[in-house]
């Protein structure tokens, strides 16, 4: 079974950050918490230690 | 039972499994393991002779466990067919040696160690799943002391314990120290409307079942007090109310909370609880001689093995999903399945009776009409574009098609097609079209609404099941949103091609947003999953070409969220609104040359393909 664990999500609607549970290979349904939108991405960059919004 | 196993038109197959189910409506094969008795049941009068010399002892799993079976034996009272059978896990016998007992004592010979099991095939036009449901088993509630405390049991237990026919002929005794019990106290909700356990939904027959008890306990004997701890009593069905008063005038207390611990008085072995009653606001303590833990209903164990049998989809909390909660509750998404019973929800045996029959009636009026009508909307396949990737068989959410990479193959059942258009949207090679729904058709739509003015629209792309129904619903309730966003519609959100996106941009659309449907409502199966993931792969594109994944909405809307609709269309218009002009054609410009790389990849391939070869 893979591991849930909480990961960084942003809202690409209304920008919000926060945190989601996540289970590699596992399709879920994210809501953004502030907006309700489902247009939630997972925040790689956070993930990978860069300030929020540096360009790659 | 009797009637169904002496019906002529019946055949029962009973201690089998269903190994394999292939084809589709009207047409499925069905392969099943008849597993052997080990006792020839057309001879077996079931006497119990066998049972009675049998030295083996096993708990009884009919009777909870609480009293013993032998491993010859009839499974319950009623069973049908009326015959025993061995538990060969616990027999002596496959060696005559060993013991044998039961084959020398039974006169007609019916006992055969050697009996091998069957596998059997035929064909079927329907299937009805009505494979039940499993009980929640309460030993993970650390806090009610289940198998700690012996006098704390389920409400299954404690149904046998008050059976005529149960383990203490009918004698209501509390396990530690076989008296009858003064005081008995009923916890509702165990293992139900629970999120700790993951067990979120209302298991629907507890209370009622518990009501019921408490009235068979009152009446057989009116001395025991009886009190129940509850969230709420949930007393909806016919004349369900009436038996719910009719509890209450027989004496027995309903308290409204539901106790955090039960703890043991070492020396009574009685049991003591505080709950909160929320009709006071105070913390009371109690005492009983038993508790009953009214236990919830899970999905069986072996669900996904018949999930897959069927190419089933299941609801978050893992009972089977029918096709439309309101317009088709009996039948499965594929067609051709119904369901009966728990293993669609939870329920009781009056509404398990109303779903059977709905199922039998389904079922019949399609045999009986001798043919099927097919979904006009259907995918059409070209095989001489197909390649073989075996991309659409991965991605339809019906098995209608199989492919084999290694041979070269594929075939495509067309009455196994819902038109979902997911495998449309999937195929890289456009060996699939979408009837109806065909990418011509579709762009033709992008290019009409961003014909004029595209710096102004929002390509919206809408399911017709959810999310355009949602856009209706918003209209009919007179909620405005911005007149510049042009809706698409499309079967499923899963029809919604990667190059349909591309192209809305290169157009000029300053946004585009993909809705479909909630996960959960999904009208086919998981196809909508495949659309996130598109979703989510453009985004990353959209990030290494330099263009704003902002822009590329994911929305999922049901048919009755027009105020979501409304609201997310509002939204929307404001961040189109911060798109610039030079944003759009820098869009344009970055998607028209990524098309021609594309375009040139695909030409420089097929011009080496021939040299290739021939080399």
């Amino acid at each position: 079974m893979p591991e849930t664990e909480e990961k960084d999500f942003k809202c690409l609607r209304c920008s919000a950050e926060f945190k989601l549970p996540y289970t590699k290979g596992v399709m879920q349904e994210r809501t953004c918490p502030k907006c309700g939108s489902n247009s939630v991405r997972l925040d790689r960059k956070k993930e990978k230690g860069a300030p929020a919004g540096e360009k790659k | 039972m009797m009637d169904v196993g002496r019906h002529p038109n019946i055949k029962l197959l009973t201690n089998s499994k269903v190994e394999a189910i292939k084809g589709y409506v009207g047409n499925f094969d069905v392969k099943v393991l008849k597993k052997t008795r080990y006792v020839d049941e057309t001879q077996c009068t079931a006497c119990g002779d066998c049972a009675e010399v049998c030295p083996v002892v096993v708990p009884d799993a009919y009777q909870q466990g609480l009293s013993s079976r032998k491993a010859i034996y009839i499974p319950f009272p009623q069973a049908v067919p009326s015959a025993s059978l061995i538990d060969m896990e616990s027999c002596l016998g496959t060696n005559p040696i060993a013991c044998g007992k039961c084959a020398d004592k039974c006169d007609k010979k019916c006992i055969d160690y050697d009996a091998k099991d069957e596998t059997i095939e035929f064909k079927v036009g329907t299937v009805i799943v009505a494979t039940g449901m499993d009980v929640f088993d309460p030993v993970i509630l650390e806090e009610y002391g289940y198998t700690k405390h012996e006098n704390v049991v389920t409400s299954m237990e404690f149904e046998r314990l008050l059976s005529a026919g149960g383990p203490s002929d009918g004698h209501f005794i509390r396990p530690t120290d076989r008296q009858r019990p003064k005081t008995v106290g009923f916890v509702q909700c165990v293992g139900s409307r629970c999120e700790k356990i993951g067990k979120p939904y209302c298991s629907n027959i507890c209370c009622m079942n518990t009501i019921k008890d408490t009235l068979l306990l009152k009446d057989h004997y009116p001395d025991i007090q009886a009190k129940v701890f509850y969230i709420d009593i949930r007393a909806f069905g016919k004349g369900f109310e009436d038996l719910f008063k009719r509890s209450k005038e027989a004496g027995v207390q309903y308290i409204r909370g539901i106790p955090g611990e039960i703890t043991e008085d070492p020396k009574s072995r009685n049991l003591k609880v505080m709950v909160e009653d929320t009709t006071s606001n105070k913390i009371e303590e109690h005492e009983f001689d038993m508790m009953v833990l009214s236990v919830g209903v899970t999905p069986r164990l072996d669900m996904p093995e018949v999930q897959q049998l069927l190419t089933l989809s299941k609801t978050p909390d893992g009972f089977f999903m029918e096709a439309h909660p309101k317009l088709k509750p009996v039948d499965a998404p594929s067609t051709g399945i119904y369901f009966a019973g728990c293993a669609e929800a939870p329920k009781d045996v009056k509404d398990s009776v109303t779903q059977a029959s709905a199922a039998a009636a389904r079922a019949e009026t399609l045999l009986s009409a001798g043919k099927v009508k097919l979904e006009a909307i259907t995918s059409t396949l070209d095989t001489a574009l197909c390649r073989y990737c075996a991309t659409c068989s991965r991605v339809c959410p019906y098995g209608a098609f199989t492919v084999d990479p290694k041979k070269k193959t594929i075939s495509y059942i067309d009455a196994l097609c819902k038109g979902c258009g997911t495998c449309a949207a999937e195929c890289r090679f456009g060996a699939l079209t979408m009837k109806h729904f065909t990418d011509e058709q579709i762009v033709t739509q992008i290019d009409a609404h961003l014909a004029e003015d595209p710096g102004e629209k929002v390509i919206v792309f809408a399911c017709n099941w959810c999310s355009y129904a949602g856009a209706d619903t918003c209209g009919g309730a007179r909620l405005q949103y911005p007149p510049n966003q042009r809706l698409i519609r499309t079967m499923c959100s899963g029809r919604v091609d990667e190059k349909f996106v591309l192209h809305a941009f290169r157009k000029g659309a300053p946004m585009v947003v993909v809705s479909g449907c909630h996960y959960v409502d999904c009208h086919y199966i998981d196809a909508n999953r495949w659309t996130q993931k598109r979703v989510e792969k453009l985004w990353d594109k959209f990030e290494k070409w330099g263009i704003r994944p902002e822009r590329l909405l994911l929305e999922w809307i049901s048919a009755a969220e027009g105020q979501r609709f409304q609201k997310t269309m509002q939204d929307i218009e404001e961040l189109r609104k911060k798109v610039t002009k030079e944003e759009i054609e820098q869009t344009v410009k970055i998607l028209t040359e990524e098309e021609e790389k594309d375009k040139a990849k695909a030409k420089k391939k097929q011009a080496d393909s021939p040299t290739k070869k021939k080399s």
